[in-house]
Order: structure tokens, then C-alpha cells, then sequence
């Protein structure tokens, strides 16, 4: 298997293997936030806070996958 | 009927002569684009003139001095409109300037033709009728459906014979598609050959740029291809749209705080609404007590972030923060002010203490050596993650509405039509809403930054503020 051979087969996969783990984090985000708003509604705006902030950090795993992707898509 | 008409006459030439200019632009060449927008101007402004001196000679006005002065007015502009006229025609192609001059004319007589027809029994009988507006819907829906089939596989018969290679021919170049109707092929051609003429020149410059909507800039380093300017304006495409949007901004905030009044209405309402509800916003975050200081900054930020990722919506337009260039400096602009901050709240010594995590007892200065490399790599991926998150948000944005809508326009089974389904305004909604998400992650993380850099005794006197709160 040549490098670009490669590159075309792992870029995509590197994408989805990473989708996967923001996937999952994303979800269990998602779950805690919506458990806490369901125990304390009144508390709804700084859950809400929070969740959108570590949903970027999760989120943004994949885009450094999606980044990485980017710039090695010219070597193909 | 009278002048009020030929007001909507000239609303209506003005839209569409825009949008076809656009149109030209983009599937024939700039440069016609350009000549049939100057024909559809001078022809407007002839009306425009030809209106005031009718109405100067014949309305209320008539014989008194001001009637007399805009009627000498407008025989001197027309002069001055014909000269320009003759200097365009010189300048400019003239077909594409004849057919913009006789654009608002074509409105005219639809309009009239259109006045006269919903005027008639006829139509009157079609349309009070549920079934019989189907019926006429359906029929003429068939007859265009025909019609342009018609005209398509009259204008492919050319490119028939090289039907197998169809994929081909739009990278040869399109060799003059004979005949009225072979202009919907030359059509499809020409916007391929046309990103190939403007990739070609500056080859070092458009390898690493990535293939999306055409914008304003690209149109115009395409009309004039060795125009100095337009190179230079193609090579700092996402800075002059940047400054651009600043300049907006600065204007809005002018026209806005222009005229202050105690009971604000307008525009003025609207951006005080914006203000209060960031700093609002901010405060929240940072605290009562540091927070005003900080709302300027977090808040310009953020409403130039939105704009910026929200600018590459509009049509011919482009995101600048779809380039890592102006996330990275964005981030760098926080980073340093986050640092600054530290430096000037905690001074030296203090925010050294900060970098070793602020040890107090044994355990604390033992561990010291092991936490300043693990603060200072923290401190260094801030902006990392920060630039890299608004970049891949907003790029991966853009590619999915050009996938989407290069999908929209090779569905089509008309193949040589100069236009695709709109596939792409499905995820208008998603764009949008990524946009304003990743302008708030952006501000939010970094009033946390700030907030992680201020005194920490600030915590406490938050926390407490808050359970004080909810114990209300």
C-alpha cells in the first residue's frame, strides 16, 4: 500500500473513529444536562451554560480530526 | 396607473436587472455582467430624467421658476447620460449593454400586459375558480416543462456529439456554442473554465485554498486578471472582508449612538437591547464585580465573531473565519489579553504562583515542579483549541453547503441549465445556529479564561453570591 493509498483509506476513518468518541462523550453530556434541568429546573440557564461549553470541548476533538483531514487531503 | 407605476417599474428593473447583472457575472463572464448592469443604470436614470422633465413641463409646477430649473436640470443630465452612453458603448461590450438598457423597458410592457390581463373577464373567470386555477396551473406547468426540455436538447445538440466525454467537455474549453439557444451550454461550461482562469495565474496562492462559493473578490480578480489591485485584493481576500465587516460594525454603532434619546426607538432600541443583553450575559459569568471591565471586550468580540460567520451566508459573500489565518489571530488577540490580565491583577509574583498552582503547604510545593510545565502547556493550548474549533466549525459550514448545493445542481436533468435545485438551503438553519453556538463558545471560554486569571478569592464571594441567591 502506497502513501496515498493511505491517506485516502485513513482520513476518512480517522474522521469516524473520532466522530465515534465525541459521539458517545456528546451523549453522556447531553444525558447529565438534561437529568440535572429535570432536578432542578430552576437552574436551567447556568446547566445550559455549561453544557454548550463542554459540548464544544467534546465537539471539538472531531474537528481537529476534521482539520488534520484538511490539511493532509492536498497529499493525496 | 402615472407615477406610480413607473416607481414599481423601477423597483422591479433595479431587483432583476441585479440578480441577472449577478447571473451574467457568474455563468457568462464578469465583464458582461458588469456592461449589462451599466445598461440597466443608464437605462433607469433616462427614465428617472425623462420623468422629471414630463412631469416638470406638464404637472403643478408648470411655468414657475423651480419647474422651469428641474426641467433645464434634466435636459442637462440627459446630455451628460448620453456622452457617458457613448463612452460606455466604446468601453464595454454592446449587446450586454443594449439588453441591460432595454431591461426596464421589457418591465414595462409585462407590467402594462400584466395590468390588462388580471383586469379581464377571462382571467377573472380562471382564477374565482378553484378548479379551473388548477387545471391552467398544471397546463402551463407542462407547456414550460416542454418548453425548456425543447430548448435544452436544442442548445445540447452541439455537445451530443461528444455526449460520452460530457465530463470532459467542461474542462475543454467551451469553443463558442453557436446559436441563440447554445447560450444555456456555454453556460454550465464557462463557470468551470472560469475557476480554472482564475486558479491558473496565481499558482503558488491558490494551492492551499480551498474550492467554495465565488464571492465579490474572486468575480473581480477574475474580470481584470492582471489588474494589480484586483491580485492584491484576491491575495488578502479575508482580510478586506474582515476590515469590511469592522467597518460595518463601526458604522452601525456611529448611526446608532448618533443621536441618542432618553427613550431610545429604532435602531438605537435594538443595539441597546444587544448591549445590555451581553453585558448581561458577561457579568453573569465574570461576577458583578469584575465584570463591567470586561464587557467591551468580550462583547465586541463576540458580535464580530457572528458576523463573520454569519457574512458567509449571504450570497457572494465569504466567511473571513473560514480561514485558520483569522481564527489564529483572534485567539492570539485572547490569548495575550488573558495573560495581560493575570500579569496586571496578580502581578509578577502572583501569577508565577498561579503557573505553579499556588502551592500553600508541603504537598503543594512538591508538586509545584510537576504543575508549572502542565499550566504552561494549558495555557499554550488555549489558543489552539480555540482557533482550531471556530475554523473547522465554520469551514466544515461552508464545504457542507457547497457539497450540498454542487448536489442540488448536478440532480438536475436538464443538464445545461444555468441553475440546480437549492439543496443547500436545507441546512441554512444548521449554519446559522453552528454560527451563533461557535461565537458564544468562543466568548464564553474566553471570559472563562479571564475568570480562571483574576483573584480567586472571587470564587468564593461568586459561590457564596450564588447559594445567597438560591436560598431566595
Amino acid at each position: 500500500m502506497d502513501m496515498q493509498a493511505a491517506l485516502s483509506l485513513g482520513l476518512p476513518l480517522g474522521i469516524g473513529i473520532a466522530a465515534i468518541g465525541s459521539g458517545i462523550g456528546l451523549g453522556l453530556i447531553g444525558q447529565g444536562a438534561m437529568q440535572a434541568i429535570g432536578r432542578q429546573p430552576e437552574a436551567t440557564a447556568k446547566i445550559q451554560l455549561a453544557m454548550i461549553i463542554i459540548a464544544a470541548l467534546a465537539e471539538a476533538l472531531t474537528i481537529y480530526a476534521f482539520v488534520t483531514m484538511f490539511l493532509l487531503k492536498g497529499k493525496i | 396607473m402615472g407615477l406610480e407605476f413607473l416607481a414599481r417599474v423601477r423597483k422591479t428593473s433595479t431587483w432583476l436587472g441585479g440578480v441577472m447583472a449577478l447571473m451574467a457575472a457568474t455563468y457568462v463572464s464578469p465583464l458582461l455582467g458588469l456592461a449589462f448592469a451599466a445598461g440597466a443604470l443608464w437605462s433607469l436614470v433616462n427614465l428617472q430624467l425623462i420623468e422629471r422633465l414630463v412631469v416638470s413641463l406638464t404637472g403643478t409646477a408648470r411655468g414657475t421658476s423651480a419647474g422651469t430649473r428641474t426641467s433645464g436640470f434634466a435636459l442637462l443630465g440627459m446630455l451628460f447620460l448620453f456622452a457617458s452612453g457613448a463612452v460606455l458603448l466604446v468601453l464595454l461590450s454592446p449587446e450586454a449593454l443594449v439588453a441591460g438598457f432595454l431591461l426596464p423597458l421589457a418591465v414595462i410592457v409585462v407590467k402594462a400586459g400584466t395590468k390588462i390581463l388580471l383586469g379581464s373577464r377571462a382571467w377573472r373567470g380562471i382564477a374565482n375558480n378553484r378548479w379551473r386555477a388548477g387545471i391552467a396551473a398544471l397546463a402551463l406547468a407542462t407547456v414550460t416543462w416542454f418548453a425548456l426540455g425543447a430548448l435544452t436538447n436544442a442548445g445540447g445538440q452541439t455537445p451530443e456529439h461528444s455526449a460520452p466525454t460530457s465530463e470532459h467537455a467542461q474542462t475543454a474549453p467551451p469553443e463558442g456554442a453557436p446559436g441563440e439557444a447554445g447560450s444555456g451550454a456555454a453556460g454550465t461550461a464557462t463557470p468551470e473554465a472560469h475557476g480554472d482562469a482564475t486558479a491558473e495565474p496565481h499558482g503558488e496562492a491558490s494551492e492551499e485554498k480551498e474550492e467554495g462559493f465565488t464571492n465579490v473578490i474572486a468575480l473581480l480578480a477574475g474580470a481584470f486578471p492582471h489588474a494589480a489591485w484586483a491580485h492584491f485584493l484576491e491575495h488578502y481576500e479575508v482580510l478586506v472582508f474582515s476590515l469590511f465587516i469592522a467597518l460595518l460594525l463601526l458604522y452601525v454603532a456611529f448611526v446608532a449612538s448618533r443621536n441618542p434619546q432618553l427613550v431610545p426607538s429604532g435602531l438605537q432600541n435594538g443595539v441597546e437591547m444587544v448591549v445590555e443583553g451581553l453585558s448581561g450575559f458577561f457579568i453573569s459569568i465574570i461576577g458583578p464585580k469584575h465584570g463591567p471591565r470586561f464587557v467591551p471586550f468580550l462583547g465586541t468580540l463576540f458580535i464580530y465573531i457572528l458576523s463573520m460567520n454569519l457574512f458567509g451566508l449571504i450570497p457572494f459573500m465569504h466567511s473571513p473565519t473560514a480561514s485558520l489565518n483569522v481564527t489564529v489571530a483572534l485567539a492570539l488577540t485572547v490569548f495575550v489579553y488573558v495573560q495581560f490580565i493575570g500579569f496586571k491583577e496578580l502581578g509578577p509574583i502572583g501569577w508565577l504562583d498561579h503557573m505553579l498552582g499556588s502551592p500553600r503547604d508541603l504537598t503543594g510545593w512538591l508538586l509545584a515542579p510537576l504543575m508549572l510545565p502542565i499550566h504552561i502547556l494549558g495555557e499554550l493550548a488555549k489558543p489552539i483549541s480555540l482557533s482550531c474549533r471556530l475554523f473547522g466549525n465554520i469551514f466544515g459550514e461552508d464545504m457542507l453547503l457547497v457539497a450540498f448545493a454542487s448536489l442540488g445542481v448536478t440532480m438536475l436533468p436538464f443538464q445545461q441549465l444555468p441553475f440546480g435545485i437549492p439543496m443547500h438551503a436545507l441546512f441554512f438553519p444548521l449554519a446559522l445556529l453552528g454560527s451563533a453556538l461557535q461565537a458564544m463558545v468562543f466568548t464564553v471560554l474566553t471570559s472563562i479564561y479571564i475568570l480562571l486569571m483574576l483573584p480567586h478569592e472571587h470564587h468564593d464571594e461568586h459561590g457564596h453570591e450564588a447559594g445567597a441567591q438560591h436560598a431566595h
